[in-house]
């Protein structure tokens, strides 16, 4: 088989979105955009996930060097390309429901998907400082578009300068990284910047200087603690597909890229280099990011924000399996990869059942407003109820082996690292608080009398998307050997 | 280095230096006699009414940024043209891939009613 | 480095660092908008030092001409003579940043204090010239080496093209259309829903 199977994901997305845009501009407004997008994003992600089953058979020798120079077709990239898709497809799918229930349906939006998307599929694949920045930028614009998305509201604006103001921040300060990094070692691909680093041939000054601002503007864009300020209102202010988008496909993508730069650029412990010094920092990240996004998620009184700072929270938890890298390679990144995976599938859960739940430009934000409405509509609340299961990582579901692995890893790192599974289980314990009063909410509170309560819409895509990630979150959580080898072989080969 | 570029330098120079000459000139040999009706922004028309500043619709900012991210795009053009026979028909799809891109986003642009001025 | 060549370094580089303070430190955003005219065209002609001609020619067209363009229109936007608000954050806040701020800056300085770049291959053609920075040097760079990055720059233009369409632009009549025939809908449907509901209170009252 040709390496072109492995390009074909990319390339169907950047065309196809071309073909999306014809229809959107010319087919009057009977368009099923969503259904389409959704079947263009599910068509390249499944393409990808064929491309890692048969990646023995593909002929990668033969690749023309103008391609694999700036990208790697690896199975660690087509894995990202698999989330990203599956992530994106039903985001957009649940922007189907969403959208139009609330008469903010203009077609732009499976746009900026599908291209964000690409974006974030490219981070996963770059292997290179310039494929990095475009992937980056690529994605951040169509996200900032689409947290501005419904321009009326002065809560989204708000989170979309702010997030605009402090991601195009963070994009400079890593391109700062990336300059001083070409300043050092004359190198932009990132596997030239590691040798270049291991041998001894560049300013370790530079090399720290450029690695801290590097993991400065990484973290930002994982939305890890101190860097996450922008991470609530954005994901507040922002139509709930958004929100969806932008909390599993953005995130995924910016793990890829941390992962790729730290172990490729600045080494594991096998290294001479003092540039593989970076476990404390991101060891220190994750442990206030576990701590911080669980205690200031206590406090909410949003559902919407909650699940923001539960995404910070779990960020955090990704970055242990991060941290563990340094030392048990395969075993930490495959935690990373099938936790990525699992929180894509429950987040997309959760954020659908939120979105199910509100109806005719209503929508169900607070915990008031999902006051008894499990009582009231038991099949809507069923997703919602696995959703927050799944995050807390209760088990049987996705959640409670994405957090095992993960801390697993960090076990069996040992040193140090122990500590920080001890941080991670302790905070997940908190977290198990506001997880589960959403569940006490749904069932076994009553409405204020008078106050508004919640009415599901009536949406295929949703209900369907509700089905689709139920399904995984369950299947994932009985039985998670498949997907572990897929992220196994996947984590395998990238570390080699 | 430096050289090549001296004219480029000595043109700057000229311009600043003009520049200079005359706004001294004008505060020190210009006649200073300050009337309220010369004070007045339009000194011939009708009295200004209204706000000091209005605020203008954001189509202009609409077509300002499509003005920007075309400018870009013939930016590329421009190294690709003056090598056009070398870079063969490689160059040439290339090229034709990326104008594809950006010319369906313009036919977007202009189907979806952003190129419109009126309103 | 040549004598002259070092005279211009020093003055462009101190008129970009003219440029970029006077960006920040203006409290009106025209003024803002000129100093960062200042400092692009003092960055031209720093990579004239560096020997990248073409690329200080399209920093002036696309930077000068087209991107402090636009500042100056969002500026018109908002109104010229809007001004900066004196900043609301206490004098600790300000201190504390400028603190963080300037010793990021001292870092930096320190750790390329002595360091000097790695040497590089040259770009050169067939006929073996020098052709780094020319127009035939970006050409080989971009469409031969670089052409996967530069496709993924179509798309991220793009992106930002229809990112400000969806912020700015209002519905199409067909949109319009559409939403005002589902909102009847919704009110038929919600009605009907009452209608239901009231001969179900009507059935257990009776």
């Amino acid at each position: 088989m040709s390496v072109w199977m492995l390009v074909s994901p990319l390339l169907m997305l950047g065309l196809g979105g071309l073909l999306v845009m014809l229809v959107d501009a010319f087919v009057d407004e009977k368009a099923e955009l969503p259904i389409l997008t959704a079947i263009l994003l599910a068509v390249a992600g499944g393409v990808a996930a064929a491309g890692i089953v048969n990646y023995d058979n593909v002929a990668l020798a033969g690749a023309p060097e103008y391609l694999t120079r700036y990208l790697a077709f690896d199975r660690f990239a087509l894995f990202f390309d698999v989330v990203v898709c599956g992530g994106a497809a039903l985001s957009a799918l649940l922007a189907g429901g969403y959208l139009r229930e609330h008469d903010l349906e203009r077609g732009e939006f499976y746009i900026l998907i599908i291209y964000a998307a690409l974006g974030a599929m490219v981070l996963g694949h770059a292997i290179d400082l310039l494929t990095i920045f475009i992937g980056l930028e690529t994605m951040s614009l169509g996200a900032y578009a689409m947290v501005a998305f419904r321009r009326t509201s002065a809560r989204a604006v708000e989170g979309a300068v702010k997030y605009f103001l402090l991601g195009s921040f963070a994009a400079a300060i890593l391109l700062f990284g990336s300059a001083l990094l070409y300043g050092a070692t004359g190198h932009t691909d990132l596997a030239g910047i590691g040798e270049a680093i291991e041998g001894g041939n560049a300013s370790i000054k530079l090399v720290l200087m450029a690695m801290f601002m590097m993991i400065v503007g990484l973290a930002f864009k994982v939305s890890a603690v101190p860097f996450h300020m922008w991470t609530p209102d954005a994901y507040e202010g922002a139509v709930t597909p958004a929100t969806t988008f932008m909390s599993v496909a953005v995130k995924s993508a910016a793990f890829a890229v941390m992962v790729r730069v730290l172990l490729t650029v600045f080494g594991d412990d096998l290294s001479a280099s003092a540039a593989s010094g970076w476990p404390p920092v991101i060891a220190g990240l994750a442990a206030i990011t576990m701590v911080y996004g669980n205690l200031a998620a206590i406090g909410q009184s949003s559902v919407k924000r909650m699940l923001a700072y539960s995404s910070v929270a779990h960020a955090g938890y990704a970055m242990v399996g991060v941290v563990a890298a340094f030392r048990v390679e395969e075993i930490a990144v495959s935690s990373v990869l099938f936790y990525l995976m699992a929180y894509t599938v429950g987040n997309v859960l959760t954020f659908g059942a939120l979105i199910w739940f509100g109806s005719n430009g209503r929508e169900a934000v607070s915990y008031e407003d999902l006051a008894g409405a499990g009582r009231r509509h038991p099949l809507v609340a069923l997703p919602f109820v696995i959703g927050v299961l799944t995050l807390m990582g209760f088990p049987p579901t996705a959640g409670f082996f994405a957090k095992y692995y993960v801390f697993n890893a960090a076990v069996q790192a040992g040193g140090g690292m122990i500590w920080l599974a001890i941080i991670g289980v302790l905070s997940s314990a908190v977290g198990a608080y506001y997880y589960l009063r959403v569940i006490v909410f749904l069932f076994m509170k009553e409405p204020q009398p008078g106050a508004p309560i919640a009415i599901p819409m009536r949406s295929g895509y949703v209900a369907f998307v509700m089905i689709i990630a139920g399904y995984f979150v369950m299947k994932m959580g009985i039985t998670p050997g498949p997907y572990l080898d897929l992220a196994m072989s996947a984590a395998e080969q990238f570390v080699s | 280095m430096f050289a090549e570029y001296l004219p480029v330098f000595l043109l700057l120079l000229v311009a600043v230096g003009v520049a200079i000459f005359m706004f001294t000139m004008a505060s020190l040999a210009g006649p200073k006699n300050m009337t309220p009706e010369k004070a007045i922004p339009y000194e011939a028309g009708s009295n200004t009414t209204g706000a000091r500043h209005i605020r203008l619709s954001i189509k202009f900012y609409l077509t300002a940024i499509l003005f920007v991210v075309f400018d870009i795009e013939a930016v590329f053009l421009y190294p690709w043209a003056a090598m056009f026979r070398r870079l063969g028909w490689q160059g040439l799809i290339e090229m034709v891939l990326f104008l594809a891109v950006l010319g369906v986003t313009l036919v977007y642009a202009w189907r979806k009613g952003a190129l419109e001025w009126e309103k | 480095m040549s004598t002259s060549n070092f005279v211009l370094f020093l003055v462009s580089g101190g008129l970009a660092i003219v440029g970029a303070i006077g960006t920040v430190a203006s409290r009106k955003p025209l003024r803002a908008a000129v100093a960062l005219l200042l400092h692009i065209i003092a960055l031209a002609a720093l990579y004239l030092t560096l020997h990248a001609e073409l690329l200080a020619a399209l920093q002036l067209l696309v930077y000068a001409g087209a991107i402090v363009v636009l500042f100056v229109f969002v500026i018109m936007l908002i109104g010229p003579a809007a001004e900066v608000p004196s900043n609301p954050r206490g004098k600790i806040t300000r201190l504390l940043s400028l603190v963080v701020g300037g010793s990021v800056m001292a870092t930096v300085s320190f750790a390329l204090v002595g360091h000097t770049a790695p040497r590089l291959p040259m770009l050169r053609n067939e006929a073996g010239e020098n052709i780094f920075g020319t127009v035939e040097g970006m050409g080989v760079a971009i469409y031969q080496q670089a052409l996967v990055p530069f496709e993924l720059v179509s798309a991220a233009l793009l992106v930002a093209i229809i990112g400000a369409i969806a912020i700015a632009r209002s519905r199409t009549p067909q949109e319009q259309a559409v939403v005002v025939e589902r909102q009847a809908e919704r009110i038929e449907l919600a009605a009907a829903r009452d209608a239901e509901l009231a001969q179900a209170t009507a059935k257990v009252g009776s």
